[in-house]
């Protein structure tokens, strides 16, 4: 069974289309990206999912429960969906408990069995002892903790993550995240998370959904979009990489930049070759590779980034390396590119 | 219909079109009963205007005296809106940009002169003054009653201004007269042009000042008539006039108005305030603030006191709590009922503005401008058809109602558009339906600005007068009718229990008004 089945899924605004003809599903438990720039319909597939808004054509199956189809649709209310907007949005004239509860319906739950709920959920995110406090008295990051925790506590059957770590400082979001995404995994929810950081799409998920202009670019595990990306402009989505121009040879051969083979063969096809940065290997002049001059070195503490010029090309080649450097700005190195050769055939 | 919206607007918000289709149809029914409601009085007055023949109704039309009355009340009406507009800005931005201790100490007395209606003024001037008549006096008596109805518009769209874009200004190499032109004043131009409204529909609707000064306006003119010969159609037909009058104010005043989103209106609060610390020009600006407060609260209510101490007559306690009673009472209901017919008009425009809600919006902002003098005449000429309700005290607070439905409805409208959209779809992912969303999100974020709003339609109400002559059942008396009766033979020390009363019960809301952080604001802070 899966826990989400979104097939041909189309939104109109007025004569815009905003997402055409988009399938996907998730297992449950799965937590996914939607991965894209802004403006490629991530948020409104979410508010499509949430029942926020109503798709003009396609289906949404939670579970097995069909809710949203064109013209039958199970409103936002019905549908048991948590959903996490940016800054959290908490109720601002609720506490953090209230806050919490406010999705139990007093009908369903007693008394005594909100107050455990609450609880339970404040010793969840880290935040016990909040339970009187007011939104405004919180911080960023305990309100988007608490808007979590109002999302999960009515055990959705899914939990809509729309950036809600935008607002926040890189520190703390990194932290954050990781808690999230952590806490999710526990629990073991199903999850969808819109962002339009590559990193943060790529550590926290089982799959990245990559969007571009309202449809589904490319969709895998990390690994899988990252490694193998279908299109120069999808590999630039996921992470640095470097696109050079590369023939290649009717005998499989392709030649490139840092690669130049000369088989004496006419070339067959002309195309690009993605590489990543931190393929390419640097050496001392002289030794295997195509030498290039170091023209600029950003130290980031962690790796550095360097930019090179190999001689008589124009396209400057950036190189990410780990570790001590030996090298200075204006040394001639050899470099050498060790991983995939990814192909792609001018259009 | 679920269907053809659908289809017009597929990516419509869900509650359009599913589950929701009921409510808003209801909603749009109870906003058309609202309308019609509104409506029957002026439709009546056109009516009783038609009963007369044509060549009689274009004859009173364009007799001099006629064009004299309306040539007197655009002479009033320009050249309060205009001073207004000038010191009413100049006054507003110093009050927010110069550096004061303690400044809403300053700003209080500035708005105070909201609780002394226009008769009130016009009586302690007289009563200093007795010779005081004419054209120029109504204009220098209704400047100081609707100047806080400017510094008020303008001062809340100055809290709303991001100080970091004066901060960008400033390191742009603006100089602050430059800052104020070319930052401030654009954002703020539609708030200058809201209290220009206010206080132009004012000075139209204004009876009590222009008749105890001897000016002859539009207003007057209709009152006259009604009184004197009973000739309803004759004071339907100025009444029509007057009703163009707001009309073409209102048209113009759209112009004015800048046709900014309130999208773009940054909602961030000036954190750290700029203040200015000049000392020439803050020696200029309490001078104005001094020379304001004396002649709009210092000066009427030295009056008031003294012939209150100085009264050689015994007041009726008796008949000064009764009148009391009576005015909160009516002016309560009338307050209640207001807020009831805004309701759901302002709930169709905080969700969902469409051509209806807006034209329904229209309508009712020009109800608002038609001065209570028509409203009564409207529901005096329903007369006999209004069965026991003539003459009673619902009647007069129905009158109440229609008369600052505007004001209600804006109100709600902008107290129901404080509540971020994604609190109500955060609510309905947590299994809330949509009136549930209402109840339990949307009216209790709101209820605070709406309690502030219900609140100031009881203050206007509370000093409504023309309609309150017309309208009233009779014995009873409001504390504006008796002021009024005892102010207009001259009788000012018997009038001067009323006024006070009812200066002081109407500070209230004043203070309230006043106050440096609305809850409104609080709601802001949190987004």
């Amino acid at each position: 069974m899966r826990a989400l089945e979104v097939s041909h899924l189309s939104v109109n605004f007025g004569e815009r289309n905003v997402l055409s003809d988009l399938s996907f599903s998730l297992a449950p438990g799965e937590i996914a990206s939607l991965l894209g720039p802004s403006g490629c319909g991530k948020t409104t597939l979410l508010r499509a999912i949430a029942g926020l808004l109503q798709p003009s054509a396609g289906t949404i199956r939670l579970g097995t429960q069909l809710v949203g189809l064109s013209s039958v649709v199970l409103p936002a209310h019905k549908r048991q969906t948590g959903y996490v907007p940016q800054q959290g949005a908490l109720f601002p004239h609720l506490n953090v408990a209230r806050n919490i509860a406010f999705g139990l319906d007093k009908k369903t739950f007693s008394k005594q069995e909100i107050s455990e709920i609450t609880q339970e959920m404040l010793a969840l995110i880290g935040m016990s002892g909040y339970e009187s406090q007011m939104p405004t008295e919180l911080s960023g990051g305990q309100q988007t903790r608490v808007a979590l925790a109002r999302a999960l506590a009515v055990k959705p059957k899914m939990i809509l993550l729309d950036e809600p770590f935008s607002a926040l400082d890189a520190e703390l979001r990194n932290e954050l995240r990781t808690d999230v995404v952590a806490l999710l995994r526990a629990q073991g929810t199903t999850a969808i998370l819109v962002t339009h950081d590559r990193e943060e799409a790529l550590v926290s998920s089982d799959k990245v959904v990559l969007m571009r202009d309202g449809k589904i670019a490319q969709m895998g595990t990390p690994e899988e979009v990252y490694e193998s990306p279908i299109s120069p402009s999808i590999a630039v989505s996921t992470g640095d990489a470097l696109v050079l121009d590369a023939q290649k040879f009717s005998n499989g051969s392709i030649s490139y930049a840092i690669s130049p083979s000369n088989a004496g063969q006419t070339p067959s096809e002309s195309g690009f070759v993605v590489i990543r940065p931190e393929e390419i290997s640097i050496k001392k002049a002289g030794t295997t590779g195509v030498a290039a001059t170091l023209i600029q070195l950003d130290y980031y503490g962690h790796d550095a980034m360097l930019v090179l010029k190999i001689a008589n090309d124009e396209k400057l080649i950036r190189a990410r390396i780990s570790g001590a450097i030996d090298f200075k700005v204006g040394d001639i190195v050899s470099i050498e590119h060790q991983g995939p050769v990814r192909f792609f055939a001018k259009m | 219909m679920p269907l053809k919206t659908a289809d017009r607007a597929s990516a419509a918000p869900l509650h359009i079109v599913k589950g929701r289709g009921s409510s808003l149809s209801a909603l749009n029914a109870a906003v058309g009963v609202v309308l019609a409601i509104t409506l029957i009085p002026f439709i009546y007055i056109a009516f009783r205007a038609f009963e007369k023949p044509l060549p009689e109704i274009l004859d009173l039309l364009l007799r001099a005296k006629t064009l004299q009355v309306l040539a007197t009340t655009t002479a009033l009406l320009l050249i309060v809106v205009a001073v207004n507009i000038f010191i009413g800005t100049l006054m507003a931005a110093g009050l927010h940009f110069i550096r004061l201790p303690k400044a809403h100490l300053f700003i209080l007395p500035t708005i105070l002169p909201l609780a002394i209606p226009s008769y009130v003024f016009t009586y302690t001037w007289l009563a200093l003054i007795p010779s005081l008549s004419g054209l120029f006096a109504a204009a220098f008596i209704l400047i100081l009653t609707t100047m806080p109805y400017m510094l008020l518009a303008i001062l809340v769209s100055l809290r709303r201004i991001d100080s970091s874009l004066i901060e960008v200004a400033r390191t742009l190499g603006l100089s602050r007269f430059k800052i104020f032109i070319r930052v401030i004043l654009p954002q703020i131009r539609s708030s200058i042009s809201a209290g220009a409204l206010l206080s132009g529909l004012y000075v139209l609707s204004d009876f009590g000042a222009v008749s105890l000064l001897n000016v002859e306006t539009l207003t007057v003119s209709i009152q006259n008539m009604f009184k004197a010969s009973y000739d309803r159609s004759a004071a339907s037909v100025i009444s029509i006039l007057l009703i163009l009058a707001s009309v073409v104010f209102i048209a113009f005043n759209e112009r004015l108005k800048d046709s900014d989103n309130k999208e773009n209106i940054s909602k961030r609060l000036m954190a750290k305030n700029i203040r200015i610390n000049n000392p020439g020009l803050k020696t200029s600006l309490l001078f104005s603030v001094a020379l304001y407060t004396t002649l709009a609260v210092v000066l009427p209510i030295y009056v008031l006191i003294s012939r209150f101490i100085g009264n050689p007559n015994p007041i009726d306690f008796a008949q000064l709590f009764e009148t009391a009673v009576s005015t909160i009472s009516v002016a309560a209901l009338g307050a209640f009922i207001a807020l009831l017919m805004s309701a759901p008009l302002g709930l169709l425009l905080s969700t969902r503005a469409g051509k209806y809600s807006r034209l329904a919006e229209r309508i009712i902002l020009v109800g608002h401008a038609l001065p209570g003098v028509i409203i009564g005449l409207g529901l005096v000429s329903l007369g006999s058809k209004l069965g026991p309700l003539y003459q009673s005290t619902l009647l007069l607070a129905f009158a109440y109602a229609l008369l600052f439905l505007a004001k209600a409805v804006a109100s709600m409208t902008s107290a129901l558009q404080l509540v971020p959209s994604t609190l109500k779809e955060v609510a309905a992912t947590l299994g809330k339906s949509k009136s549930k969303v209402t109840t339990s999100v949307v009216f209790p974020i709101a209820l605070p600005s709406i309690g502030l709003g219900t609140l100031l339609v009881f203050l206007t109400a509370m000093k409504e007068l023309p309609a309150t002559l017309m309208l009233r059942p009779t014995g009873m008396d409001t504390l504006a009718t008796q002021i009024w009766s005892y102010a207009s033979i001259n009788r000012f020390n018997d009038a001067a229990p009323y006024a006070l009363l009812l200066v002081l019960i109407a500070a209230i809301p004043t203070f309230l008004l006043s106050a440096p952080r609305n809850p409104s604001e609080k709601v802001e802070i949190s987004q």
